[in-house]
């Protein structure tokens, strides 16, 4: 997990951010324990403080949960919540994008195309995927 | 939720209530008042020359203050230093250790001056930093002589840890297993801690709440993931290339470029992008998120351009 100490977004939901993609990559399954408090603070040299107040930040959307004595868990479905919050992340930057594509004067179309361009640069993974229309090489 | 040790202290573990501290004429530390919660990480961060050290001597008593109330752990800093030292791990700007001492030696006599320190903890820290018991304190490396002096600050068991610039001329490494130690016992132990770096990376790091030291007084005090949400840059343009006579309130540093309008504002709200707008001659309000390090050194070129 590589934390930013440029970046306006607190160390806490950096680590939140983290935590939250490795439960979308299926690193950490649902039911499985995730890294004790010690363990992460020390893995990523961050205070114990802030890696707790992460879990609770995760703790609160539902995406982990803790059990008395045996430490922090993945809950149930949450790989499919990391996942929608992926997807809200992701058009949240959409839409940053767009609004400052338009402030620039940019079209609809051309703001498409930029779009159609940027996903063909970067390789698809997952099978049924495929290149944009028109822009097959 | 909480899974770490918890202190069982009450009050601030650190209190420092209208602090003064003059050489001849002059303040360096210039009304200062502060407090640190147990347990919790506290950074401190100022420009050479802002106080940092004259502020943590006094918090050991080794520093009288002119005027005000130095706290730590309960104990007066002015007539109960004795008490502070031994509850708390200091770790000097400079080290003061005799230079011709071997390690076990100088080891011993700090053993010595302690009934709760601990010679398994100590013994630990000396095999993970591979400090060679024979070796002279003048043959060990910048790196070596902090990892020394952190394995005697912790090794008696201190409920409160201060690091005095520790980390200054050291390599990135040396840095790296140097603040893993401390994060050790601090995961261990839950001390409460007082930082004092030139490395706002390493107060992310480390830090909950952080202090801007400028002149001996502070320019903020807060929980840093609070500062980092309640202060931002705004950039507006201005009409006529000169900003409005009444700033809105909150405004800690500002400067114009040609039509270009910067400022950084303290207390950030919805409202302020409004205000700005609304201001005689200033258009195009758009706000820009900055980092922690950004937000410092406006903090201080904002006074700078006061004074």
């Amino acid at each position: 997990m590589k934390l930013d100490p440029g970046s306006h977004i607190p160390f806490y939901l950096q680590i939140a951010d983290g935590i939250r993609d490795a439960v979308a990559a299926g690193v950490y399954l649902p039911g499985e324990p995730l890294p004790s408090l010690r363990a992460l603070a020390l893995e990523i040299h961050t205070n114990p403080n802030t890696v707790q107040k992460a879990y609770d930040e995760l703790a609160r959307e539902g995406l982990i949960y803790s059990r008395r004595g045996k430490g922090l868990f993945v809950a149930e479905q949450g790989d499919e919540s990391a996942r929608a919050s992926a997807q809200e992340s992701l058009q949240r930057s959409f839409l940053e994008g767009i609004i400052a594509a338009r402030a620039a004067g940019m079209s609809s179309r051309e703001i498409r195309k930029a779009f159609t361009a940027a996903l063909n640069i970067t390789p698809a993974k997952r099978t049924g995927d495929s290149p944009e229309k028109g822009n097959r090489r | 939720m909480s899974l770490l040790p918890q202190s069982n202290g009450t009050g601030p573990a650190i209190e420092l209530d209208g602090v003064f501290k003059l050489f001849g004429n002059s303040p360096a530390v210039d009304g200062l008042s502060l407090s640190v919660e147990h347990g919790s990480t506290f950074g401190l961060i100022g420009p050479n020359g802002a106080g940092k050290s004259t502020t943590i001597k006094m918090l050991m008593g080794l520093l009288a203050p002119t005027s005000g109330s130095v706290r730590v752990l309960g104990h007066d800093a002015g007539t109960e230093a004795t008490q502070i030292r031994q509850k708390v791990g200091y770790v000097p700007e400079l080290h003061l250790m005799d230079r011709w001492m071997r390690v076990k030696e100088v080891v011993g006599f700090c053993r010595s001056a302690f009934s709760t320190w601990n010679d398994d903890t100590c013994r630990e820290m000396l095999d993970r930093y591979e400090l060679p018991d024979d070796k002279k304190v003048k043959q060990l490396s910048k790196g070596m002589l902090v990892k020394l002096s952190l394995v005697l600050a912790i090794s008696h068991e201190p409920e409160m840890l201060i690091l005095d610039e520790p980390m200054s001329g050291l390599d990135p490494l040396a840095r790296e297993e140097f603040l893993d130690g401390v994060l050790q016992t601090v995961c261990d132990k839950g001390q409460t801690v007082l930082l004092s770096t030139h490395s706002l990376g390493d107060i992310q790091r480390m830090a909950d709440t952080v202090g801007f030291l400028y002149g001996g007084r502070l320019l903020a005090h807060s929980n840093i993931d609070d500062l980092l949400a309640s202060t931002k840059r705004v950039r507006a343009t201005l009409t006529n290339g000169s900003p409005p006579e009444n700033l809105p309130t909150g405004v800690v540093w500002q400067q114009v470029e040609g039509r270009e309008w910067l400022l950084t504002v303290a207390d950030f709200t919805p409202e302020t992008v409004q205000k700005i707008g609304d201001l005689q001659g200033v258009e195009n309000v758009d706000v820009i998120d900055i980092g922690l390090e950004d937000l410092f050194k406006d903090f201080v070129k904002g006074q700078r351009s006061n004074s």
